[in-house]
């Protein structure tokens, strides 16, 4: 049984009342005394060498106040892993939404003009499109000066392969042959992305030498760090606030474009303000979900026993690193997948494309890998005749299995989470014509990070947390008041929270990883504990007991045994208010990565083992209209095992937009590329989000115990799982109407193909 | 900017602005997203309509047709009793319109005028021999709709004249606009077909035919109509008139589809629209507006 | 050229000068200083933007602030009764209707056109009527419910 908090009392998350009445600001709300709009001017190819540019005509345009391109910043090349980047292009433009140049203007339409004056003159070079095509021998360069570039030793790389993993276990080429049968396959999925309904804006103002940037970022210290690298100044003169943010889902990770704006307001000595648009917001970040190419091949025994995998997977990096190196190899543990293989071989690489780079979005790698493995899951089980659900049943990891890279799993549910949402939809019932059941399983780690928080306790014995950390609109920060209150014995409604402003909180990796809970949750619990302790000597004198015997219970602390010897924790705020303040600092140590052998594998970039790893099943039942290939998902049940589940509502949240997203990576999100790499469909009508119309009901359970590595009493990641099988479970219920549709997403259109062979 | 922008308070100002070279907005559905999208600027001088009382209204005509004026909305249709049982297929084009906010703010005059090709109710309208009542200082005429629409974003009207309405014959029988929808909602026809019949006893009489999206202007398909025409209705009559259908389909392939299943889908869906129209002829209260994919929507809830 | 116009938003009339181009939405957000109504695209398809107009929904991006001259227009900000949240507004709170907040000043809108329209509506009737708002974080599981609540509780 899943441990679920009663949280008794309804939890209303404090953001709440500002987003249901329209009075809280996002980025885009928010103005400054003189404020200038910004613009870019973009890359005219999507691979050319720059051989002039001219600002001339845009900088005597009347109300325009600064016009900036490379070699008005400094000459800094920056990336968290690969140092292949700079703030604008460079000699070279490698994609199409690479920023040449930027404008700062009295008004919109003025820097929109303005931009359409910078006179660019280029050398078109060929582009390549195809991440298999950039990893053939003799392709084209996309950076030739890759080798010169500094970054992550860890990252290996060479050419065009901007990152390789590889992991080896056993000897896959015996078991191959001494296998009863081999299945082999080839899976393609389409790049997509994260489209967080808010599109980024950002705001920066200089009061000296000190910058003040509010951003719509997921990742607020990382921003500041981008900002301080790439303008050389001290992380202390740079200050970012996130004002609400309308969702991220990856998209808003990594450091974007906050230095541009600055840069700008610098240079105008006046607040600049950048909005994007939609079509940007397609085009123009290094964020968008990777395409895969996935070559699967199993050996397995009659009896349903998998003895060997081979895989060789192609990631499309896009033109730029960013956050992506680290991605071959938790795709590699994703071809694998939550089951046991005792002989493994998977290669994974990072192709540079002169598309849209590619970077962390809702568990990066997951799902398109989760999609390509769990079809070829089915295709396996066929080919032995053996029933898709019994064949998952007969290799699913238990406690005490080994992983592919040797880690041995300790208190995992994937069994129960298998079982359990197979009985939630009723696996194997008779069915309508043209209706199926798609079952898929997935996993992924939690990730310690470092992260702090303050918590400070006020004269009226109300309270604040400062925190690091950044709330992304899932709930995690909203529901760290849970976690203070209960080490305090008070009420999460006597906290506020003050966040997302690295002037105040502590250094924290923002809302990324599904991180929060597990590490800033841990920093708070350790500074609430801090405020406990402080309390609690407080309380010594007064009551005139030990400390062993004292404990905080409904805003009070008393004698154990004798609940009415007690003094209320107002009380003591008010006595410490006019002395020694209550004040709570917490960190504490990140768990250490879990024990693992990969000797003989390449590319350890830190998911070489899964910490507290997460399962999950979704069971999906699909409609088939066989004429137009048209799919509707009638029905959806997931569960899910995280460990201790703090906070049900939210968690559930999570899981039914997780799933709404994958239904949609399933069946309508994918990016279609021209041959030189632009983006065909970068708008809203032609990149199909689901639609309330679409998303049928998602039932959610959660099975599993808290786990003891993972974060607060054992709760596991919660906001990147849910997407991670729901495209694998909608293709594998297709599969058994129409056949099995081998590119993601599963079109009408492709699954009307499908059915012609 | 010199843009200018008048608010027509009377039929008379409109024209008047007509004639000076401004263009007509009512809601502005399609003009201010292309104009966001880049597809063409805003023009420099606006006429606001959307006050006239004149361009309202869904009435009786004599002849037992119905007069609509050019600023009914795709809402306002779909309600209205006489356009869901008589022009249902009309019903059905104007229900799956974008979205609710769409159907609401956008007209029957501005689908009409803006002459998309993929627009839902041109292949109603043309079926049902509609007539553009076409307005300017200089008089009125009428053109049917069929020749009213020349080409993608073109019409035969000149700058100076309003559409004010459309006039429907009377009409018998039964008709659809079938829609190949990747999504319930939010969508734009990649392919559409709209067909009306008239029943002789148990025998098709008259059979319209028309295809959406498929061609660069909305165009009936005589040989669809010939292979329904006298006929029987039955399974051999609608495999035709779908495969006349395909065959009049000229699809291009781009980010919604490919040439090869826009084309096969030209016959699945003429043969959906053909197949709901005939049911409804004979009195099937198959529900309105028809969803587009019928084994798939509505069952599992509710 | 700039034409004087009245809108009325939430029961206040505001004289403003504006040009012929300016969206309705960019109006309210900028010149009346009330930007809880959402710009998440170019082309009419998130509905983060939905106001009411003379009671009807609108996508206010795509609507030009000129023709809402002299009509009654009702944003996010209007529906509460002072300090009181209207039924919409605490549902979607109470049945996990809000996460990140962006769509919801346009589905709060939408669900309200709704329900002035059509008190008792069936579960598909709210999923088709909300389909124009694109909300990306909830898999709009709790949206459905706080609108079936609150219109249970207006009933």
């Amino acid at each position: 049984m899943a441990v679920v908090e009663d949280t008794r009392e309804q939890f209303i998350r404090q953001d709440g009342k500002d987003k249901v009445t329209g009075l809280g600001r996002y980025t885009a709300d928010l103005a400054r005394t003189g404020m200038l709009q910004a613009r870019f001017r973009y890359s005219d190819h999507a691979h050319a060498r720059v051989l002039r540019i001219d600002t001339s005509a845009a900088k005597a345009l009347p109300g325009v106040f600064a016009v900036l391109t490379q070699d008005d910043v400094p000459d800094v090349r920056y990336g968290g892993f690969v140092e292949d980047r700079t703030l604008f292009a460079k000699d070279v433009v490698r994609f199409e939404g690479e920023v040449v140049a930027a404008v700062a203007a009295l008004t919109q339409e003025i820097a929109d003009r303005a931009v359409e004056l910078i006179e660019v003159e280029y050398e078109p070079l060929p582009a390549i499109a195809d991440p298999e095509q950039a990893l053939a021998p003799g392709a084209p360069l996309i950076h030739e000066g890759w080798a010169g570039y500094g970054g992550n030793e860890d990252v290996v790389r060479e050419g065009n392969d901007c990152s390789h993993s590889s992991i080896r276990k056993g000897d896959v080429d015996a078991a191959l042959a001494s296998a009863d049968e081999v299945v082999k396959e080839r899976y393609v999925a389409d790049m997509s992305h994260a489209v967080p309904i808010e599109p980024r804006a950002i705001v920066a103002e200089w009061q000296g030498d000190k910058v003040t940037v509010w951003t719509s970022t997921q990742v607020p210290f990382i921003a500041r760090s981008g900002v301080a690298t790439t303008l050389q100044m001290p992380e202390a003169d740079v200050r970012v606030v996130v004002p609400h943010l309308g969702g991220g889902f990856g998209g808003k990770c990594e450091f974007h474009f906050e230095a541009h704006v600055a840069a700008l307001a610098r240079a105008a000595r006046r607040p600049v303000r950048l909005v994007f648009t939609r079509r940007e917001e397609f085009v123009a970040p290094d964020h968008r979900r990777e395409g895969q190419v996935l070559e699967l091949e199993t050996g397995v025994m009659k009896d349903g026993t998998i003895v060997a995998r081979r895989a060789r997977l192609v990631l499309d990096n896009g033109a730029y690193a960013a956050d992506a190196p680290f991605f071959p190899q938790l795709a590699a543990m994703m071809a694998v997948g939550p089951y046991r293989v005792p002989h493994v071989s998977v290669d994974a690489h990072l192709a540079y494309t002169n598309t849209t780079p590619s970077g962390s979005v809702r568990a990066p790698t997951a799902p398109q890998s989760c999609w390509g493995l769990e079809l070829h899951m089915d295709a396996v089980a066929e080919r032995i005749g053996l029933d898709p659900v019994e064949f998952r049943r007969r290799n699913i990891v238990h406690p005490g299995d080994e992983t592919a890279t040797k880690q041995v799993l300790e208190t995992i549910a994937a069994a129960e989470s298998l079982e359990r949402a197979v009985e939630m939809i009723g696996y194997g019932r008779e069915l309508p014509p043209d209706e199926a059941i798609g079952v898929a399983c997935g996993w992924w780690p939690t990730f310690a990070l470092p992260s702090g928080a303050h918590v400070k306790l006020h004269g009226d014995g109300s309270g604040t947390i400062v925190t690091g950390a950044q709330e992304c609109g899932t709930g995690s920060v909203m529901a760290l008041p849970l976690l203070a209150a209960e080490v305090l014995g008070m009420r999460p409604q006597q906290f506020t929270v003050v966040y997302q402003d690295t002037d105040a909180g502590p250094w924290d990796a923002g809302a990324s990883g599904s991180q929060t809970t597990t590490n800033n949750g841990r920093a708070v619990v350790e500074a609430a504990i801090d405020v406990r302790n402080q309390l609690l000597e407080l309380a010594e004198e007064v009551l005139e007991a030990a400390r062993a015997d004292l404990e905080l219970v409904d805003g009070r602390v008393r004698v154990k045994g004798s609940p009415s010897t007690g003094v209320d924790i107002t009380e003591l705020a008010e006595k410490a208010a006019g002395d020694k303040l209550l004040l709570g600092r917490g960190s504490g140590s990140p768990p250490a990565s879990p024990d693992c052998d990969i000797s003989g594998c390449t590319g350890r970039l830190g998911s070489e083992s899964f910490l507290a790893p997460t399962f999950m099943t979704h069971a999906v039942r699909c409609k088939v209209d066989r004429a137009t290939g048209v799919v509707r998902v009638l029905e959806v049940a997931a569960a899910h095992d995280s460990g201790r589940v703090l906070n049900p509502v939210g968690a559930n949240g999570q899981v039914e937009g997780g799933v709404a997203m994958g239904i949609g990576m399933a069946l309508s999100e994918g990016s279609q590329l021209s041959d030189d790499g632009r983006q065909l469909n970068p708008y809203l009508l032609d990149y199909k989000l689901q639609t309330a119309a679409d998303v049928p009901e998602i039932r959610v359970e959660w099975v599993g115990e808290p786990d003891p590595t993972a974060g607060p009493n054992g709760a596991k990641a919660v906001a990147e799982p849910p997407c991670v099988p729901t495209p694998g479970a909608v293709g594998n219920a297709i599969a058994k109407v129409a056949g099995r549709v081998r590119c993601l997403p599963m079109t009408p259109m492709r699954v009307w193909e499908a059915m012609q062979r | 900017m010199s843009a200018t922008y008048t608010a027509a308070a009377t039929l008379p100002e409109a024209l008047a602005a007509l004639a000076s070279g401004a263009r007509p907005v009512a809601g502005g559905t399609d003009l201010v997203v292309g104009a966001r999208q880049g597809k063409a600027p805003l023009p420099d001088s606006l006429v606001a309509i959307h006050g006239l009382a004149e361009l309202r209204g869904i009435a009786e005509t004599g002849g037992g047709g119905l007069r609509i004026g050019a600023l009914v909305s795709h809402a306002d249709l779909v309600a209205h009793p006489a356009v869901r049982e008589r022009y249902t297929a009309l019903a059905d084009a104007s229900a799956i319109v974008g979205s609710h906010a769409t159907r609401h703010v956008g007209t029957l005059g501005g689908n009409v005028m803006n002459a998309s090709p993929a627009m839902e109710t041109g292949g109603p309208l043309i079926c049902f021999g509609a007539e553009a009542v076409l307005v300017s200082e200089s008089g009125e005429r009428r053109v049917a709709v069929a020749d009213l629409l020349t080409g993608p974003g073109r019409t035969a009207a000149r700058p100076d004249e309003l559409l004010v309405a459309i006039e429907l014959p009377a009409a018998a029988g039964g008709s659809c606009y079938a829609r190949l929808e990747y999504r319930r909602q939010m969508e734009i026809a990649v392919v559409g077909a709209t067909c009306a019949v008239t029943l002789e006893g148990a025998r098709i009489g008259s059979a319209r035919v028309a295809i959406t999206a498929l061609t660069p202007r909305i165009v009936r398909v005589p040989d669809a109509e010939s292979a329904l025409a006298g006929g029987d209705g039955g399974a051999g009559a609608v495999q035709a008139a779908g495969d006349a259908a395909a065959a009049a389909a000229q699809p291009i392939s781009d980010v919604r589809a490919s040439a090869d299943y826009r084309r096969a889908m030209a016959a699945v869906i003429a043969r959906r629209a053909v197949t709901a129209a005939i049911a409804r002829a004979r009195g099937s209260s198959d529900s309105v507006p028809i969803p587009a994919s019928p084994a798939l929507h509505g069952a599992d809830r509710d | 050229m700039r034409y004087d116009a009245v809108l009325n938003v939430n029961g206040t009339d505001f004289p403003v000068e504006i040009e012929p181009h300016r969206s309705l939405l960019s109006v309210v957000r900028t010149e009346l200083g009330m930007p809880g109504s959402k710009e998440g695209c170019d082309d009419s398809e998130c509905g983060a933007c939905m106001m009411l107009l003379d009671g009807r929904p609108v996508n206010s991006c795509s609507y030009l602030a000129l023709q809402a001259d002299g009509r009654k227009i009702v944003t996010v900000e209007g529906l509460a009764d002072g300090g009181e949240l209207h039924p919409l507004q605490r549902q979607f709170l109470a049945q996990g209707g809000v996460q990140c907040g962006f769509c919801t000043p346009g589905m709060l809108i939408s669900a309200k056109a709704l329900l002035d329209q059509n008190p008792a509506p069936s579960e598909d009737e709210i999923r088709i009527a909300l389909s124009g708002n694109l909300c990306r974080c909830t898999g709009y599981q709790g949206i459905v419910r706080a609108v079936q609540a609150a219109a249970a509780e207006i009933a």
